[in-house]
């Protein structure tokens, strides 16, 4: 009887196995082989069309990648787009997150996070395109500017100068990301029981120090965790610099990383050398992960 | 009453306004996007803006549609993009909630093992591996084809994450009794299990359409014909030409983000459950 019994649950472990054996089988084709093989890629000197067999070339495209001024300007552009990004999202986010939850009507925070939500909606190509009208000489961004600082006529160059290009990425990806960032942090801030606040004000704290005494701490984990994700994020970004180039701005200071990948490996089609990039942001990208998975278990708050 | 009237202070005023600021800075440039869809592009570049267009001049839905080369590629753009993402959306959905079961419900050898692989594989940014992908989709012969335009997205690990989350709480009698009867073991998957899994199928299967319905990296990477092209490339095809109008520009625009609206405002709930959610297979 005992016998017959392991067999049915050696039976139905069959098919738990089986039942996961298309997903292993997709991993490993589409996400284990070709990192595996951008690695051993990264080691040759392989272009897409060419008839001679890929010289084995050692750490040279590695090399070569990092005595080009052309990677130190991607990896320039893409850290500064990283900071540039995640900082203000960070920081407003955490602001409209903390201020939406004093909101005593339901209803107003609930419209309120649905409106800042909105730009996250729309693909991020459409961003791009509806902020290259904006940032038109003749468009809204200059008149909205000059409006403020009541100056008008003065072009800012969004998409002309080198400085103000990258600003305007940031623009654009701030405008579509910041209501995905204040949900997070709604989520993390009512996690947060209120019983804590009642003691702290029964014990006479003002608004003003439970939130640096209470919320902040509390949150902490919560602030790491958003600032990583959207670290990683950003370190990824394509499409946003992708349509402003197409649409004419200069491509060196918004030349990130990952279209230094597309346009070496794709338009140019040095297979090693994008591989050897492609291999670099990966490393970047997982010392960031790795971060975020350490800091995720050791920093458990129980209330 | 007197204690809420004097609860209103001028920091809560203060709040209101910045949070007004905020609200106009996000909604106005999707404003600005659908009323220039209706104007002409010497109205959209006119100082100031006037935010009622003076006539509705839909013409440039008409031309959004034709293109500038007057080929009506776009409708077929349209299409490719609903092929690919309601394909992925479908498959993800499918294949995560299996693999996710097996998983959470099944107690076999190296069930942890191969639950760390697929959680792993979260940590490979699609942009570090698109370059071998592409290598091979093109060895594969799948260059220029929905199969190579889909491939690549079939499942998330995020997904069987998700999954397998949800499924641990499922209670096992169910399955138990389920067996008792002598129900086979896919069909306890498919009639009792998936059927249960409602409020993740919604959420995934939303991540998942959306995931392609922005998706410019792949496209831009494996098609080459302009009618396997999909919206994202389409777009960023009229960038480029952008000077010759505006208005339909910003029409293509609309005209791609309509289902997102429709969906958003439909199932909002899910929309937001899913983007607290990190999926890193996002192109």
């Amino acid at each position: 009887m005992k016998r017959k019994y392991i067999g049915i649950e050696r039976k139905q472990a069959r098919w738990g196995f089986a039942f996961t054996v298309p997903a292993i089988t997709f991993f490993t084709v589409f996400s284990f082989y070709p990192i595996f093989n951008a690695m051993f890629t990264s080691l040759f000197d392989k272009r897409v069309l060419s008839l001679a067999p890929p010289k084995f070339m050692g750490l040279g495209n590695y090399a070569y990648i990092f005595s080009s001024p052309d990677f130190w300007n991607s990896i320039r552009a893409t850290f500064v787009f990283t900071l540039g990004t995640f900082i203000p999202i960070v920081i407003m986010s955490l602001m409209l997150a903390t201020f939406l939850t004093t909101l005593r009507s339901k209803k107003a925070r609930g419209f309120f996070q649905i409106a800042y939500y909105t730009p996250a909606v729309i693909s991020s190509v459409v961003a791009a395109a509806i902020w290259l009208l904006i940032f038109d000489p003749r468009g809204l961004g200059n008149q909205w500017v000059n409006m403020i600082l009541n100056s008008p006529g003065v072009d800012r160059k969004w998409l002309a100068d080198k400085t103000m290009v990258q600003v305007s990425t940031m623009i654009v990806y701030f405008w579509k990301y910041i209501g995905y960032f204040v949900i997070l942090f709604i989520t993390g801030l009512f996690a947060i029981p209120p019983t804590i606040y009642e003691a702290a004000t029964i014990d006479g704290s003002s608004q003003w120090q439970s939130f640096w005494r209470i919320t902040m701490p509390l949150l902490k984990p919560t602030i790491v965790l958003v600032s990583i994700m959207a670290m990683l994020q950003c370190l990824k970004t394509f499409s946003t610099q992708y349509l402003f180039i197409q649409g004419g701005a200069p491509r060196a200071p918004i030349n990130v990383i990952t279209l230094n990948i597309y346009t070496t490996g794709i338009r140019n089609q040095r297979i090693g050398r994008a591989s050897a990039m492609s291999i670099v942001l990966f490393l970047i990208m997982l010392v960031l992960t790795w971060l975020q998975f350490r800091l995720s278990k050791s920093e458990d708050v129980e209330y | 009453m007197k204690q809420i009237f004097k609860r209103i202070s001028w920091v809560q005023i203060l709040i209101w306004l910045f949070l007004l600021i905020v609200l106009l800075f996000t909604i106005t440039p999707l404003v600005f996007m659908i009323t220039s869809s209706f104007m002409t592009s010497k109205q959209i570049i006119r100082m100031p803006f006037s935010w009622i267009p003076e006539t509705f001049h839909y013409q440039n839905y008409i031309k959004a549609l034709q293109g500038n080369d007057g080929a009506w590629i776009f409708p077929r753009n349209i299409l490719n993009s609903l092929i690919v993402s309601l394909t992925v959306a479908t498959t993800t959905v499918l294949i995560a909630s299996i693999t996710g079961y097996g998983i959470a419900k099944f107690n076999f050898k190296g069930r942890n093992v191969i639950f760390m692989l697929i959680m792993a594989t979260m940590m490979i940014p699609f942009e570090a591996i698109m370059i071998p992908l592409y290598m091979v989709a093109t060895g594969l012969k799948l260059q220029d084809s929905y199969a190579g335009l889909i491939v690549p997205f079939l499942v998330s690990a995020f997904g069987v994450f998700q999954m397998r989350q949800y499924l641990t709480t499922f209670p096992s009698e169910y399955l138990d009794a389920a067996r008792v009867d002598g129900m086979g073991e896919l069909s306890i998957f498919w009639r009792i299990v998936f059927p249960n899994c409602t409020p993740v199928i919604a959420t995934l299967g939303i991540l998942s359409f959306r995931g392609q319905w922005d998706n410019l990296l792949w496209p831009l990477l494996v098609t080459q014909s302009e009618k396997m092209k999909t919206i994202p490339l389409y777009i960023s095809k009229f960038a480029e030409e952008k000077m010759t109008d505006e208005g339909a520009m910003m029409a293509v625009a609309v005209i791609a983000s309509l289902p997102m609206f429709i969906l958003f405002g439909a199932l909002s709930k899910y929309f937001i459950g899913g983007s607290t959610l990190y999926d890193s297979r996002k192109g």
